[in-house]
């Protein structure tokens, strides 16, 4: 008896599946798509343009080569970005100022496209820590690792947090980790970041806590959510900080980072 | 000229057999054509003729006729009990209709959907559970908001924009399980009426729809006992009279255990996973003499997701009724009313120190008296008036933790006002009308805080209002008419105007339903929904009544729309009125119903060829865009056959276009990942949806007391893959490629149900 009720409630909970399946979309005109980074960490901006393609396009997309990238100070000092080549721009030895608004624009592909961004000062890490966990959710133990820093009081902070391990950076725009102070104004922050598992004995574990603009905590918040395929009633492109229908954003950000070896 | 002098009969028509009162039973005079009354909600009735020599005949819907002679030479009560015909009786289901057979032609009141769960409990349903709102989306006009999910739309409404009434007290989240199941179990409900078009002035509130639930009163002559063990759930029922014939309770509750199945998981994990939810319907009523009767309803249900002691969320509604019916004298009957309401959800993360949880609420108080005065045979007056305090809590966040600051929300508090006259009138043999007019007011009210924002969505100014302190007050006329003119006997034309307005609204944004969309009242930046509506109607009725074809057209103007910025944040966010763009929209259709309600074989079929359409000047840059629920066509095929005494065989099987969706129309490169992009709101379909639901009853042998039978279901007969989503990611085999993923929620699922009733 005990085993037919368990096959009956496997039935009903078995009964979803998923598949694969052909979906006939529109061709819609390439967009231009802009990403722009200006890292205070390096003193280096970074810019990449490339073009929507359709969507089940399997050939990668298609980069703006020959476009005109400058990046004005807030005092209006114009830097021109010069290309590096395959869509990529570059300007190193830029001196970052903090609490300054920076603005990028960039000529190309039949129209300007201006963005701006603040520059927020960085938040300084504390020493990373670690605990060892047991194991739950039938995986095994291991020791998690925390992200501490004390969050300015009586202003809205923004954050971005990526975790390294052992040399590799999970610094993908869906790997990083957001942060706000909407609920942790003033507070002592403890986090622990994850990767896939607990991290091990031996294991060099990195962090980096990039203090953002809200634009560009929001860019990544609405773009995690449709990367990883939505639910939404009405998902849309993600709130840019671009003018005139270009995707993509602008993120100047500071940087604050710390390693620890699990031991 | 010496007139004849005019007396009144009044009283009430209830069931023989467990003195339920009958509801919308026809009192007719047989001498004179056309002339008779109906009972209200109450099973009173109260009907002004010339003195003189006449037969009464009371019909009710699967009751015997009964006829009455009279001498009216003096004002008459006259109180009758119908029987329940004795072959069907023993059946135990099946319905033979003995309302007057071509009320649908004759009735002024148009488009009202009606149904007694006793008449689709045969219907096949998901496990098995029957549910009357979900044999309600099978009727046209009515769409379900998809598997999953028990919200439904209304003639291209949003799903808020449904009045759901528990005796007379709002439901704010009719759903369970995250919207496999409504709140309603069968077996405490007495009849469902829902109202599309043509919307009594009596109602208000809401946008689109009324659906008016009425739980039973109870046996009042003996105790009795009914109930059904399903896959998912089961129900108990046990009802019996206070004193005889004067007052009677009702208990009916209901527990699923899906969770029960898990506890014999192998895995520790699955076993310590909490899944249910409960119902309970509790009824009292009490006649304190000739004139007084108190009733005392209640509801109380509850959904609890739980993961050991990580992670717990539950719901639920809770509302009570407490009424006072009065009859003033023959002709004037009165109803008190208080009533409470509660919808709340609360997440909990982690125990103790560490822990945190989250809780949000809508509550409210409702004071409501009406007033009904049976001028004469050819006119019926209604009048009242109503005041609902709401009171809105739209999250608080509690935890022990040291990092998290405790967060509670902008209490926001309400009181919504109404008032309302309406004449039902007889003009003729051949014209019936309705007409009345509503006014409502809505009063945000402090304490609390109002914010301004830009049109970016970002706040510019924020003002503290005291306790009562008026923040915007909002109000407005609703003129409700209907009319039907009799054309023969066989068939008829209504017609039907009605405004509603709607101070309260919820926000959804995903594709299914949760418990924790808000509800949000109408303020500084929220105005209220109105709704528009014209229909009309054309009816006829084939074969002594047997076929009753009917076709209505309608066109609905919505103002006042909300939908949500791309990316808002909802949770915990007292700003979220920032996150919302506002809009209009229009929707229009044409419903045709053949429906066979006499013989072995009945059923009807259904279909809706309708529009619904949305424009933002947020989205798309102001272009008209399909709303989700825009399902161009709809068809819905109901048949029950009964194969002989001990077997009833039934089928439905729906047929609709996909949802308008949103896909991408290209993709990007950002930040490492390839993502989706959207050039336009729902310029998309889902695929058509259709599945075909078998059932089978079999009624076992009987004795005088105790009738049973076992419900065999299947649930997607031929095992249609419907989807449910369709995702578009990156290939995880392959990140280079891109491909779309349909999710099926429900392939074929047999279901067996047994029920029992002791009479």
């Amino acid at each position: 008896m005990k085993k037919i009720a368990y096959i009956l409630g496997l039935i009903v909970l078995a009964s979803s599946c998923q598949k694969v399946i052909d979906v006939d979309l529109n061709e819609s005109s390439q967009v231009i798509v802009i990403e722009g980074n200006f890292t205070a960490k390096d003193s280096t901006v970074r810019v990449k343009i490339s073009l929507t393609s359709s969507y089940f396009n399997s050939d990668p997309s298609m980069t703006v080569d020959n476009a005109l990238v400058s990046i004005t100070d807030g005092n209006g000092v114009v830097s021109v970005v010069p290309s590096i080549g395959n869509g990529v721009y570059e300007l190193t030895s830029y001196d970052p100022t903090f609490d300054m608004e920076y603005t990028l624009t960039v000529n190309g592909f039949g129209e300007v496209y201006t963005a701006k961004c603040n520059l927020v000062t960085p938040v300084a890490l504390e020493p990373i820590t670690y605990q060892f966990f047991d194991g739950f959710f039938g995986a095994e133990g291991g020791y998690a690792a925390f992200m501490n820093f004390n969050d300015p009081a009586g202003v809205e902070n923004y954050y971005l947090a990526v975790l390294g391990l052992n040399g590799e950076v999970f610094d993908n725009i869906d790997e990083v980790f957001l942060q706000n102070d909407q609920l942790t104004d003033g507070n002592f922050i403890q986090r622990p970041l994850f990767a896939n598992d607990f991290f091990d004995i031996g294991d060099t574990v990195f962090m980096e806590l990039r203090a953002v603009d809200k634009i560009a905590f929001d860019y990544t918040s609405e773009l995690q959510s449709i990367a990883g395929g939505s639910n939404s009633a009405a998902p849309g492109n993600p709130t840019t900080n671009w003018n005139n229908g270009a995707l993509g954003f602008f993120n100047a950000y500071g940087v604050s980072q710390d390693t620890v070896i699990i031991q | 000229m010496a007139s004849a002098q005019n007396f009144t009969i009044s009283g009430s028509v209830k069931d023989s057999t467990n003195g339920e009162d009958l509801y919308g039973a026809s009192v007719q005079v047989k001498e004179l054509a056309n002339v008779g009354a109906l009972t209200n909600a109450y099973g009173f009735y109260s009907l002004t003729l010339e003195q003189g020599s006449y037969t009464l005949v009371f019909r009710s819907s699967g009751f015997e006729t009964k006829e009455r002679k009279i001498e009216l030479n003096e004002d008459l009560t006259i109180n009758i009990e119908l029987d329940i015909p004795k072959d069907v009786q023993e059946l135990g289901a099946v319905i033979v209709n003995a309302e007057k057979e071509n009320k649908n032609i004759t009735s002024s009141g148009m488009n009202v959907t009606k149904f007694d769960p006793k008449e689709i409990e045969t219907l096949p349903v998901l496990f098995g559970e029957k549910d009357i709102m979900k044999t309600l989306q099978l009727t046209p006009g009515v769409k379900g908001a998809g598997e999953g999910n028990a919200g439904f739309f209304v003639r291209g409404g949003g799903a808020d924009q449904n009045l759901i009434l528990l005796d007379e007290a709002p439901v704010y989240n009719a759903s369970h399980l995250l919207g496999f199941f409504s709140v309603f179990n069968s077996d405490a409900i007495k009849d469902v009426a829902l109202y599309k078009s043509g919307i009594p002035a009596e109602y208000g509130g809401r946008a689109s729809s009324v659906m008016d639930v009425k739980m039973r009163d109870g046996n009042n002559k003996k105790f009795g006992a009914s109930g059904g063990i399903g896959l998912i759930a089961s129900r108990l029922t046990l009802e019996a009279p206070i004193v005889k014939d004067k007052g009677s309770f009702i208990i009916s509750g209901r527990r699923s255990y899906a969770d029960l199945f898990l506890k014999l998981a192998p895995n520790e994990d699955q076993r310590n996973t909490t899944l249910y939810f409960y119902d309970l319907n509790m009824k009292a009523n009490y006649r304190l003499g000739e004139k007084d009767r108190i009733f005392l309803s209640g509801y109380f249900g509850r959904d609890k997701f739980g993961f050991s002691d990580v992670f717990g969320f539950n719901w639920g509604n809770a509302t009570g009724t407490l009424r006072w019916n009065h009859i003033i004298n023959n002709k004037f009957f009165s109803n008190t009313s208080i009533i409470y309401s509660n919808f709340d959800y609360e997440f909990t993360i982690g125990q103790g120190e560490d822990g945190f949880g989250v809780v949000s609420s809508i509550q409210d108080w409702n004071v409501k008296q009406d007033f009904s005065y049976f001028i004469n045979s050819n006119n019926t007056l209604k009048f009242g008036v109503n005041g609902i305090h709401h009171t809105f809590k739209p999250g608080a966040l509690t935890g022990g933790n040291e990092s998290f600051n405790a967060i509670v929300l902008n209490q926001r508090y309400g009181l919504e006002v109404s008032a309302y006259i309406q004449n039902e009138q007889k003009i003729g043999s051949r014209i019936n009308m309705m007409y009345g007019l509503r006014y409502s007011g809505f009063n945000l009210m402090g304490e609390g805080k109002a914010y301004d924002f830009n049109e970016f969505g970002n706040i510019v100014d924020q003002r503290d209002y005291a306790s009562w302190e008026s923040i915007k007050y909002y109000q407005g006329l609703e003129p409700r008419i209907s009319a039907s003119y009799v054309l023969t006997e066989k068939n008829s034309v209504k017609v039907a105007y009605n405004r509603n307005l709607q101070y309260i609204h919820q926000l959804s944004n995903a594709t299914t339903s949760s418990p924790t969309d808000v509800w949000v009242p109408s303020s500084n930046n929220v105005k209220p929904q109105i709704a528009d509506q014209i229909a009309a109607g054309y009816y006829h009725n084939f074969k002594q009544n047997t076929y009753k074809l009917s076709t209505e057209i309608y066109y609905k103007s919505l103002l006042n729309q909300i939908d949500y910025r791309n990316g808002a944040q909802t949770v915990l966010n007292d700003l979220v009125e920032g996150e919302l763009v506002y809009g209009k929209g229009r929707a229009y259709g044409i419903e045709f119903q053949l429906q066979k309600k006499k013989g072995k074989f009945t059923g009807w079929l259904s279909y809706t060829l309708s529009r619904s359409l949305r424009t933002f000047d947020d989205i798309d840059n102001g272009r008209e865009f399909s709303a989700r629920q825009d399902r161009i066509h709809d068809i819905s095929v109901v048949l029950m056959y009964k194969l002989s005494d001990a077997i009833a065989l039934s089928a439905s099987w729906v047929y609709y276009t996909g949802d308008a969706v949103t896909f991408p129309s290209g993709k990007y490169e950002i930040g490492g990942v390839t993502v989706p992009q959207y050039t336009e709101r729902n310029g998309y379909r889902m695929p058509d949806y259709h599945r075909l639901d078998l059932g089978l009853t079999w009624y076992m042998k009987e004795t005088k007391r105790f009738e049973h039978n076992i419900n065999f279901s299947v649930y997607n007969a031929y095992n249609r893959e419907n989807a449910y989503t369709i995702t578009f990611q990156q290939d995880p085999d392959d990140p280079t490629k891109t491909q779309a993923v349909q999710t099926t929620l429900f392939k074929i699922i047999p279901a067996v149900t047994y029920n029992f009733n002791l009479k």
